[in-house]
This record gives C-alpha cells, structure tokens and sequence, in this order.
C-alpha cells in the first residue's frame, strides 16, 4: 500500500522549505481539487448572470442575456455545482492533504481514495448532463423540495457524491485510528482534530439527505411511489443542511486556526480553547436543522424554540474562534511592529493573496454570522424568512468567509501541487479585492432588498409586484454581478495560468502545515470520540425527536407508512 | 486545563449577548404573544373539496375579524371567483384577517408586505396565521418559494381601506 515513504521527520515550521509532493499524493489531492474547480467554474459564471436577469433595468437595456435562457436552470446549477459538488471535492482533497502532511503517513487505502473519487467524479458528470440537457425539469433548485421532482439522474449524482464522500471519511477515520494506536499518548494535531470533527458531523448529517433520497424522492423520481409527505422530505433536508455548512466552515476554521496563524506571521493564542470550540461543533451543530423551518405549518413553536436556543449556542464556538484567530493575528502584528490598541488590523499582510483572501474572508464572515443571528431568532424571522435577506446572509458566509479562505487556500494549494508558482499574484490580490468589494455590496443590497420584501430566488425584473425600493436594490446587485463576474474572471485566468502556463519553481513557501502533537495542556479525553457521539445522540433525541413525532403526526395510531397515503402531494 | 484572564471576559460577553437573543426570543413568546406556525390539521391535497377549501374566500365572523381561506397553487393564490385573478382582497381599516392556506400542488411561499406574516405552504398541512391590518394601503401577497417556471408572476393584492 504505502509506495511513498514519508521523512521520519518534516522541516521544522520555523524553517521556509520548499514542499516536495510524492507522486501519489499529487495525483490524489490534485484530482480533488482539479474536479472541485470544475464544478466551481459551472457554478460561479452563473452568479453574476443572475443577478442581471433578476435586474428590471439591465433586463431594460440588454433584454438578451446570454450564458442561459432559462433562470432558474442557473440558479439550480449555481447552487447545486458551488454549494454541494465544489465544497466536497474541494474539502475532501484538502483535508486528505492536511491528515497525510500532518500525521506524516499517507491516507489508509490508496485504491479506496479512488474508489471515492470515481464516485464522485461520475455524480459531477451525471449532474452536470442532467442540469445542462434538462433545463425545466432539473431546476428544482439545491434544496429540491418534493413534490417537485427532477430526473432521476439528479438524484443519482447526488447519491453517487455522498457515497464518495462516506468512503473518503472512513478513509480518514481509519488513517486516524492507525495513528493512534502507534500513538496511543499523543494528543493528534489540531489540524486533524478539527477535520475528525467535519467528517463526523458530515457522516451524521447525511444520513437525513440520504433517506429522504433513496426512500422517497429517487422511487418518486422513477414512478415507483405515488406519493411524498413534503413536510417530513423538508425535515429530513433540513436536517442535513444545515449541519452542511459547518461542513463547508470547519476546513476554512481549520486554515484561520493552524496555518493562518503562520502566515500572517504568529501564533495561535491557545490551543485547547480551539479544541474545546471544535468538540462543540460535533455536539450542537447537528440538532440545529429546524431554524430553517420556522415558518412551516407541521412543526409545533416549542419544538421551534428549542431549536432556537440551540442554534444560539452553536454561535458560542464561532465566537471563540474569532476571539482566538483575533488574538493571533493581533500578535502577527505586533511581532511586526503594531503599537497602539488599534492599528494591528492594518498591519497584517494585506500584499500576500494567500493572508489577504483568508482576512476579507473573515470581514464578510463577521457580517454573516450575525445576520445568521437575526435568522435564527424565530419571531426576527418571520420579517426575512425566504425574502432576499437569506442568500445576502449566506453569500456574506459561504461566498465570503469559507470561499474566499477556500481561494486563500488554493494560492498555495495549487502551485504545491503543481510545482510551479502562483502564475500571477497582482491577478490574485485584485481577484480578492474585487471579490471583497462584489460581495459586500451584494450583501448589503440584497440584505436591504428582503427587508423591503423582496422574495429571494425569484426572477424579480418579471415580477408584477417588484416595488421601486426593490428594484433599485436589485439593480445594486447587477452592479456587485459585474465586480464578482471580473474577479471570477481573475480567479479562472490565474488557476489555468498556473496549471499550464507558470514557468516560475514553486518559491521556497512555507506550507502551514502542523505536524507536532497538540499542546499538552489540552486533556486526552478530548479524544474520546464516544462520548461526544453519545451526547450528540441525546441531544438529537431531544431535538428531533418530537419533530420528527409531529411531521408524522403520530396522534393518530403509530403506523409508521400511514403517512405515505393520507399526506401525499401529485406530482407535477 | 487553565483558563486565561482575557478568555473568561470574552466568554461572559458572549454569553451576555446570547442571552439578551434567549430573552428577546422568550419575551416575544410570553409578554407580546407572537406566535410561529404550528400544526392545525393535516388533509390531502388531492382531495381538498372535502375540506374547508372547497370553497376559498373571505368570511366575516365578527366586527372587524375576518376568516381567509386560500388555494395556493401554481401559479395564483385561488381566493375564489369573486376575488379574481391575480386574487384581490378588501378589508376596511382596523380588521383581524385569520387566513387559512394550503398549496394544492407543491410547495408555494405566503408573504404579506410589509407584515410578519411569513408562511411555508407544505401540501398536505393546512398553515394558519392572523395578521392585523391598521394602516390603509395596497400590500401584495407574495410567493416567496420557488415554486416552478411561473414563480415570479405568482401573487396576490389585499387592500386596506
């Protein structure tokens, strides 16, 4: 199995060195990484197309919009390619590279690696055929609530991606377990600790996604069963996806926590704090799902306010890594010579694209988690829920804080893999800056939009009741449309600049990664992965449980299929 | 495991802020009496003549109160005949509105302008909501969720007089 012979010992951090990568590890990670662009490329061009069509005076003056015809076809592939294909390519070559650098042996099976990988490729594949030959009927959008109900195909990439990534998460947890027992006394590297953390959320979540597919909306989709109850397709969604976005936020955490800290150029202000921050996120980010829900009719308001007290509490973690990633960075800037209480957000590395995406990221982040706050007060969310309020909060911390540290990830990424320097990094820093200013006014104009009302995913330069005040903000977002479209443009020129054209060696970098154990003052039962399943177990029984027992409405006998004839809804 | 200085000051204020969103959230609940959509009875959508849909409309009950019943399919919010299409509903200044909806086909969005009223239309569950109208003036009813090809010219008019 092990054909790559890792160093018994890694360059020292401190130590600048330029990184070698063994021939299987590039061909693993970069396969991940390569496919996650190319999802990224179908699904980012969409963006800015977007918000013109959805503009009352660009559609005025350039009634023919190009790149697609039928809106919300884009706005399902926008979705669908950035926020499911692009995060978990993208996540899982990352993370393999992270768990194979920092424990300094390869991933345990290399032909289970690609096994994985050719799953998920072929789910791209089938999703993109459906989503470019089917417009109409494949645009049901990411969330693909039933009855509405797309080809088969749709379906089946989505369960071939999750099949994929459920093989490359035990790949990781069994790399892990090999570790510890030749390290039964070793606290594992922060680093890994946190993607533990991810994938163990991630294999939880997707159980829901994943009986709503197979059980209901893949048979529906293939004229097996006649009818879906939509209020328990939306609980079982829901389940998953919110836990799905600290899926795409914990790599990102994993940057800012132990490799940002580097190269901005200090250190991270206390490890244990990180770690006990990422065992809450196995605990409370799971039973959160239902804050999507707030407005839904089969879902009783105790059972809504437990989840908002929830949902409060996993902003806690969130809080103490900003509190911590602050403090490294404030000492980053001191050691480069910040005096007053002030002035150390100025003095970082605003000229390094790989610091500059990760700390925009952070700025946009910021705006989103408390505009996620709002959200998650059920009584505030009855003035914004499904109004444009809701994609400005989550292009502010998925288009934001985790792609941008995504893009600060793959500035040194990419060039690592490829061997070869960053093709250009004036294209970088602007590619950043632009995205930063795009993002901000999309944020603010679409934010002001919902709360005129304003509803979010639909074609509002057609829409008979679009107001003045939401047809300036609209026309706002069109302008943020043509800042992001110009960086997007940036982002693609420098990625095939570097994979084909740079001629530059790979200057020595030093690649963040952390192969020491942890600080030994973080306790070793933090390890001890069984207790914080069973708590999490409980707290989903606290949560779900009765969720669960109204969206079947149980009342009535506890047959568990008498749901199926008596809820069902026609398909379309 | 020790606790630094700066890091205890840090967590109190997060918990203060927390808390002050719990009490708000509590507040809100007990002392001004908003409610979330909760479950009011659950009926098949394919056979909704047999249920209080069969006849969508407007109903007085009392001075001031009123009763709405909606379809929501795609793509118009059926309030019945007399109500029209795109459905335009009147109630003088100062009325109670109860609206009763439910989507006959998928799932459609029930928006009030300007109000907080926000409601999910799941078929097969009937949404329930009441909403006070004080100010005169022209609201749309809007679906907020996606709800197929036509979803944008999906939407209603009340008007307060």
């Amino acid at each position: 199995m092990a054909s790559v012979t890792y160093p018994q010992t890694f360059e020292t951090p401190a130590t600048p060195t330029t990184l070698k990568l063994a021939k299987r590890e590039q061909a693993m990670i970069g396969a991940h990484i390569i496919a996650a662009l190319v999802a990224l490329m179908f699904g980012i061009f969409m963006g800015p197309f977007q918000t013109f069509h959805r503009s009352p005076t660009f559609v005025q003056y350039f009634p023919t919009i190009p790149v697609f015809t039928f809106y919300y076809q884009a706005v399902t592939a926008h979705g669908v390619m950035n926020a499911l294909f692009f995060t978990t390519f993208f996540i899982i070559g990352f993370c393999y590279f992270v768990v194979e650098r920092s424990l300094q042996r390869p991933i345990k099976s290399t032909p289970m690696g690609w096994a994985a990988f050719a799953s998920m490729a072929l789910g791209l594949v089938f999703m993109l055929f459906v989503l470019l030959t089917m417009p109409q009927q494949s645009a049901v959008l990411y969330t693909f609530y039933p009855p509405m109900i797309a080809p088969a195909l749709f379906y089946i990439g989505l369960v071939l991606l999750a099949l994929g990534s459920w093989l490359a998460s035990a790949n990781i947890f069994l790399t892990y377990r090999d570790w510890k027992r030749e390290h039964p006394n070793e606290r594992v590297p922060l680093a890994v600790f946190a993607i533990l953390v991810n994938f163990i959320v991630w294999c939880v979540a997707t159980i829901g996604v994943a009986l709503e597919i197979v059980f209901m909306l893949l048979p529906a989709s293939l004229g097996i069963l006649r009818v879906t109850d939509p209020q328990l397709a939306r609980t079982l969604f829901w389940f998953f996806g919110h836990p799905l976005v600290y899926f795409w936020l914990l790599p990102a955490y994993v940057s800012w926590y132990t490799m940002l800290p580097r190269q901005a150029g200090g250190k991270l202000f206390s490890e244990p704090l990180a770690r006990v921050a990422f065992i809450m996120f196995v605990v409370f980010s799971v039973p959160v799902g239902v804050h999507h829900q707030f407005s839904d009719p089969g879902i009783s308001a105790s059972s809504k306010g437990i989840q908002t007290l929830l949902t409060l509490i996993v902003s806690i973690p969130s809080f103490m890594t900003a509190f911590n990633v602050g403090a490294a960075l404030e000492n980053a800037a001191r050691n480069r010579g910040a005096k007053t209480l002030f002035d150390w957000p100025f003095k970082q590395k605003w000229n390094d694209p790989v610091v500059a995406a990760q700390l925009s990221g952070m700025l946009l982040f910021i705006a989103g988690g408390f505009s996620g706050l709002i959200n998650a007060s059920a009584q505030l969310n009855a003035t914004i829920h499904n109004t444009s309020w809701v994609p400005a909060h989550f292009h502010q911390t998925l288009g934001g804080g985790v792609t941008l540290t995504y893009i600060g990830i793959l500035y040194w990424l990419l060039p690592a893999i490829r061997g070869r320097a960053l093709f250009s990094k004036k294209a970088a820093l602007a590619q950043v800056f632009t995205w930063l200013i795009g993002m901000t006014l999309f944020g603010l104009a679409m934010g002001e939009a919902g709360l005129q009302g304003v509803p979010r995913r639909a074609l509002t330069s057609q829409a008979p009741y679009l107001t003045p005040a939401g047809a300036f903000w609209m026309d706002v977002t069109a302008v943020s449309g043509v800042i992001l479209l110009i960086s997007s443009i940036l982002l693609y020129v420098n990625i095939i600049g570097t994979l084909f054209f740079s001629r530059q060696p790979m200057p020595a970098a030093d690649v963040p990664i952390e192969t020491v154990s942890g600080d030994r003052t973080s306790p070793l039962w933090f390890e001890r992965w069984g207790i914080w399943l069973g708590i999490l177990g409980i707290l989903l029984l606290i949560s779900y449980g009765p969720v669960i027992a109204e969206v079947l409405d149980f009342q009535e006998g506890w047959n568990i299929l008498r749901f199926m004839p008596t809820s069902n809804a026609p398909m379309p | 495991m020790e606790i630094n200085k700066l890091e205890r000051y840090w967590l109190i204020a997060v918990g203060i802020t927390l808390g002050a969103f719990t009490a708000a959230t509590i507040l809100a609940v007990t002392v001004f009496g908003i409610r979330l959509p909760a479950p009011v009875e659950r009926i098949d959508p394919q056979r909704l003549e047999q249920t209080i849909f069969a006849n969508p409309g407007v109903r007085k009950i009392a001075d001031n109160r009123y009763e709405a019943v909606i379809v929501a399919r795609s793509w118009a919010f059926d309030a019945g005949p007399e109500a029209g299409n795109p459905a335009v509903l009147r109630f003088p200044r100062g009325s109670q509105v109860t609206f009763y909806v439910t989507s006959k086909d998928v799932m459609h969005g029930f928006q009030i302008e300007k109000h907080t009223l926000n409601l999910e239309l799941v078929p097969g569950q009937i949404a329930r909501a009441t909403a006070n109208f004080n100010r005169p003036g022209t609201y749309h009813i809007i679906c907020n969720h996606y709800c197929g090809a036509g979803h944008q010219v999906m939407y209603g008019v009340i008007i307060v007089e």
